[in-house]
Formats: C-alpha cells, sequence, structure tokens
C-alpha cells in the first residue's frame, strides 16, 4: 500500500529555483525510502507557478482528493493562504523553508530555520564583528517585514546605527533608488530579505554600482540565501553571509547523489535536504503510527528523534517546530563555506521569548566634535 | 513610533482558572513556550495569587463572579477568556468582566496573540479609566474654580485675568487648576479668620 503525499512547489514562475531545489529533495527521499524497504510513498505533484491563488486551489484540490499530508510552500504567503484550507480539511503541511516566525499553526509543521536560528545569529555575527552602520532591504510582504523589523530590534539593541530601510514591491526589480541610499549612506553592511528576481537583480546591481564593497565578508547579510539560486547572483555574491540551518559542505555523499539526479542545477540546498528530511519525519512517523491521518502522524513525529539529512530531528510537540544546529556561512567562489556551526541543535524559539541581547566588546563609538 | 505592541512576556507569570486538568496542562505548556511561567487552579482564584500575577486566563464557560477576586468588570491584571461553548450566555458573562482578549481552547496555537492584545486593551482600559478619574476630579473641582475667580476679581480685574492669574498660581505651585484654586480660597479662608 501506498501513502499519497502531496508535493505543492513553484517550480515555475518567479521563484522556481527554490522549488524545484525542494521538490528535488523531497522526490530524491520518496525514492530513497522505496529502495531501502520503509513505506510505499506515491507523491502528488502540484505546480502552482508562483501564483499565490493557485496554492490555497491546490491544497484544496489533494485533501478533497484524499491526500492527508502535503509537503510545500515556499514563502509565507502561500503558506499562510493554505493555512485556512489546511484546517477545514483536516490537513497537515510539512513547511521545509525558513520562515520569520510569529505563528504556530495546528496544521503545520515547520521544518525550517525560524527567527532565533538566522535573524539572531547573524546580527551578533555582525555585532561582532564591529560594524556600526546597517542598511536593510526587503520585499513587500510578511517576510520582508518581519524579518527586517526583527534585525532593526537586534541591531538596534547592539548599539548598531539603522542608516535606512526600504521595501520594494514583491518582485519588483526596479530598485535604483535604494541603491543611490546605498552609496550615499556607505553602511558596512545591507542585509538583504528581497525574495526571488528582486533579490538577483539587487544584488547585482549593488554589486555593478557600488565595486568597493564586492567580497567584503558580510557586506551582504541573507537570512534566506541558499545553493538553490546562488549561481545566478554570480561574483557578486561573494562575501554575502547567510544564516540558516543548513548548508550543502554539511550534505552527505548520499543527498549530493539526489542532488545530482533530481535537482536542475545538481546542487544541495537547504531547500533540498529539508524537504528530503519532511519525507523522512513523514515516512517514520507513518511507519510508526500505521496510517497518515495528520493527528496520529504527528503525535508519532514527535515521540522521537528522526535521523534525517538534516541529521538527528527532534519535533517540539508543542510548538510543533524543528530543532535545528544553526550555521552562518559566507559565499564565495559560487559556494557557501560555513564559518560558525553550533554544536547540537537549538530548540525553535519562533515568538523569539528566550533571546537576550549578549554583551559584545565593541570600541565605543567615539567621533571629534569641533 | 514604531507601532509594535508590547509582545514579549518572558519572565512573566500567569494565573490559569480552569475546571480540567487537561485544559490547565495545555495552556500551561503553551505558556511556558513563550516564556511565561504559569500556574493552574481548579476552583477559583485567589486575591494574593492574582497580587503576583502578570495575566490572568480563565475558563468561561464555568466562569463566575465569586471565583474572581475583585469586583466584578475590575481585574488588575489583562484577562483572556477561554473560549469553549461560545454560549451567548456565557460570553456575554465575559464581556461583563471586560475580558481583555478571548482565546478558542481550540485555537491555543493563538495564545500569543490573545496575549498581545490583553496586554494592549488592558493597557488602553487602564489608560480610560485613569482620564474618567481625572475628568471626574475636574468636575469635582469646578465650583472651587468658579469660587477661586470671583475672589481674585474682588481684587480688580475681570474673569479673564482672574482665571489667568489662577492659572499661573497652578503653573507656579505645579498642581492642577482646581487644587491651586482650592488652596487660594483656604488661604483667604484662613486670613478671613485670623483678622476677626
Amino acid at each position: 500500500m501506498a501513502y499519497r503525499l502531496g508535493l505543492i512547489f513553484s517550480t515555475t514562475g518567479s521563484y522556481a529555483a527554490l522549488g524545484r531545489s525542494a521538490l528535488a529533495g523531497a522526490l530524491g527521499a520518496i525514492e530513497q525510502t522505496r529502495r531501502a524497504g520503509g513505506i510505499g510513498i506515491e507523491p502528488v505533484i502540484r505546480d502552482p507557478g508562483g501564483d499565490p491563488a493557485l496554492y490555497e486551489a491546490q491544497t484544496a484540490e489533494l485533501l478533497d482528493a484524499g491526500v492527508r499530508n502535503i509537503i510545500g510552500a515556499i514563502t509565507s504567503w502561500s503558506r499562510k493562504d493554505m493555512i485556512p484550507v489546511l484546517e477545514r480539511k483536516g490537513g497537515l503541511l510539512w513547511y521545509p523553508c525558513p520562515y520569520e516566525g510569529f505563528e504556530c499553526n495546528d496544521h503545520v509543521v515547520y521544518l525550517g530555520a525560524a527567527p532565533n536560528h538566522h535573524v539572531v545569529p547573524a546580527i551578533d555575527w555582525i555585532a561582532a564583528q564591529g560594524m556600526s552602520r546597517a542598511y536593510l532591504v526587503g520585499s513587500n510582504y510578511v517576510w520582508g517585514w518581519e524579518t527586517l523589523r526583527l534585525a532593526r530590534e537586534r541591531l538596534q539593541a547592539h548599539g548598531i546605527e539603522v542608516a535606512g530601510e526600504r521595501f520594494v514591491p514583491l518582485g519588483s526589480t526596479e530598485h535604483g533608488h535604494v541603491i543611490d541610499e546605498i552609496r550615499a549612506a556607505c553602511p558596512d553592511c545591507v542585509v538583504n530579505s528581497l525574495i526571488g528576481p528582486s533579490s538577483v537583480s539587487f544584488v547585482r546591481g549593488l554589486g555593478a554600482r557600488d565595486p568597493g564593497r564586492r567580497g567584503r565578508p558580510g557586506h551582504l547579510v541573507s537570512f534566506n540565501q541558499t545553493e538553490a539560486d546562488l549561481d545566478e547572483l554570480g561574483p557578486y555574491a561573494d562575501g554575502l553571509l547567510s544564516a540558516g540551518g543548513f548548508f550543502a559542505e554539511d550534505a552527505s555523499p548520499e543527498l549530493r547523489a539526489v542532488a545530482r539526479t533530481h535537482a536542475p542545477n545538481g546542487r544541495v540546498s537547504a531547500f533540498l535536504a529539508t524537504a528530503h528530511a519532511a519525507v523522512e519525519l513523514f515516512a517514520a512517523a507513518v511507519a510508526r503510527a500505521g496510517t497518515d491521518t495528520p493527528h496520529a502522524v504527528f503525535r508519532a513525529t514527535c515521540d522521537a528523534p528522526v535521523a534525517t539529512a538534516l541529521g538527528d530531528i527532534r519535533i517540539d510537540p508543542v510548538m510543533r517546530h524543528a530543532a535545528l544546529a544553526p550555521r552562518l556561512a559566507l559565499a564565495g567562489e559560487g559556494r557557501f563555506h560555513v564559518i560558525d556551526r553550533a554544536a547540537a541543535p537549538v530548540a525553535a524559539d519562533p515568538y523569539l521569548s528566550h533571546q537576550t541581547v549578549p554583551h559584545i566588546d565593541r570600541p565605543p563609538a567615539l567621533r571629534i566634535v569641533t | 513610533m514604531t507601532g509594535i505592541p508590547e509582545h514579549n512576556f518572558a519572565g512573566r507569570c500567569a494565573l490559569v482558572l480552569h475546571r480540567s486538568e487537561d485544559a490547565i496542562r495545555r495552556v500551561v505548556e503553551r505558556c511556558e513556550r513563550l516564556g511565561v511561567h504559569a500556574t493552574g487552579r481548579l476552583r477559583e482564584l485567589d486575591a494574593t495569587d492574582v497580587e503576583a500575577a502578570h495575566v490572568v486566563i480563565f475558563d468561561i464557560d464555568s466562569g463566575h463572579d465569586a471565583a474572581l477576586p475583585w469586583t466584578p468588570g475590575d481585574a488588575p491584571v489583562p484577562s483572556i477568556g477561554l473560549v469553549g461553548s461560545e454560549s451567548p450566555g456565557r460570553l456575554g458573562w465575559a464581556l461583563g468582566q471586560n475580558v481583555d482578549a478571548f482565546l478558542p481552547l481550540s485555537a491555543l496555537g493563538n495564545l500569543f496573540s490573545a496575549l498581545v492584545i490583553a496586554h494592549a486593551t488592558f493597557a488602553r482600559r487602564s489608560a480610560m479609566a485613569r482620564e474618567r478619574a481625572e475628568i471626574a476630579r475636574q468636575r469635582a473641582g469646578r465650583l472651587d474654580v468658579i469660587r477661586a475667580v470671583i475672589a481674585l476679581m474682588a481684587d480688580g480685574g475681570d474673569e479673564a485675568l482672574a482665571l489667568k492669574q489662577l492659572r499661573t498660581m497652578a503653573m507656579i505651585g505645579q498642581t492642577t487648576l482646581e487644587d491651586a484654586a482650592r488652596a487660594l480660597l483656604s488661604e483667604r479662608t484662613g486670613r478671613r479668620e485670623e483678622g476677626r
């Protein structure tokens, strides 16, 4: 008997690179599970093409057809559109992407990095480098708003000046005015929470018009940049600091093989690894529970850690998030090089209730006033 | 002005009143994940416990005024009502208690929102109560202000000048207009009595 598993990823449209990477991970894990003699999984694949309205419709279609578990959604917008349907029809979403936190829905398992896995360590690293001015730019929707709000609060707590903050319409590539401002303000780093084509064109535009920044470690900071679309940034990504729960450097040979076989760009990314882990968690939970009923599957997945492509993953039964070992990585020559890695998984803190601002020695910001 | 409401409750204490131990356990677990130390009560809340709490979370289905140690509608800390049956009578009782936020038991995942809303509503309610008390105080002092203005007019000048003088006295004394009026009247009464 094969259990049906919905895979809703945009493999076409503006952020297709991320969807293709995640889909590749899920398909690779389904194949591995079959080869290992695990439960049979029949993938039911849908491609919303990056159209927010289609996520809701396709989720409803799959749940009406008897699918009870779905891995998918890339953006928070799409996840938030899927949730009401999941609630009405009793489905469970395994969400494999980094997100901005402040959510804990009974129909979602959150597997990607939460803000204490990305914003907090990245901003603390910036502070530890002695940077004193930052500029924030993001896409004009919940990911941009919330990650930049959290970044701003933490930067200011560290005494770092926020030289500017701008939001660009989702998908827009018109950000010449933002680059003008950055060149005028000369911040030490630019925190980039743009997504998809906006991010790509911004990073390339900034690198071309402000070449002095290029290559300097941490001149650009991202909370969700992975290898899935790193190639699109070209050499302009050199020195970009990214934070997250996984980078390709930590991939097993098996995961690399999955990427070579299934990913169009042949590369491992956090999207690929997390979607792979989502299937592994689902398969282990269904095997334990003997059913794919969402409530039973979720209870079973919380019973014990599961060995996955991300390492041993434990899901908090109350907050429904995965504990991850946060990593910081710098981009260079088309790859991410991990520069800091938590020794053990850290429980997700989606509401940032347990964070304190650590004391970081900084030289006093004094200047001569005449 | 950031427009961001108070949203970090780590280190706070909550009191949870519910007839079901299971419901208490689920709410307490959620609170702990948000850094809020919660303790449960099955029958009623004690005034001493409430004094030490930063927020109270109570069952609407079986709640009654006698189980809550405050004048109905006047909880001393933010309050969250746990919605079970949604019967109009029970919701009416909760509204009468001026519950600051509602949280369906079937959606405990939204506890964070309920905490944010309860704290913001309580702060707004407290500010309005302070404002009402201030208006009542001003109203109660109207007659004294009129008497003080008349008394000052006896020194020469019209009512506008007398009111201006009274305002100046209040400003110098760093007090309200009504208190300045009372002080003036009391001083002049004392002087008259001394002069007899």
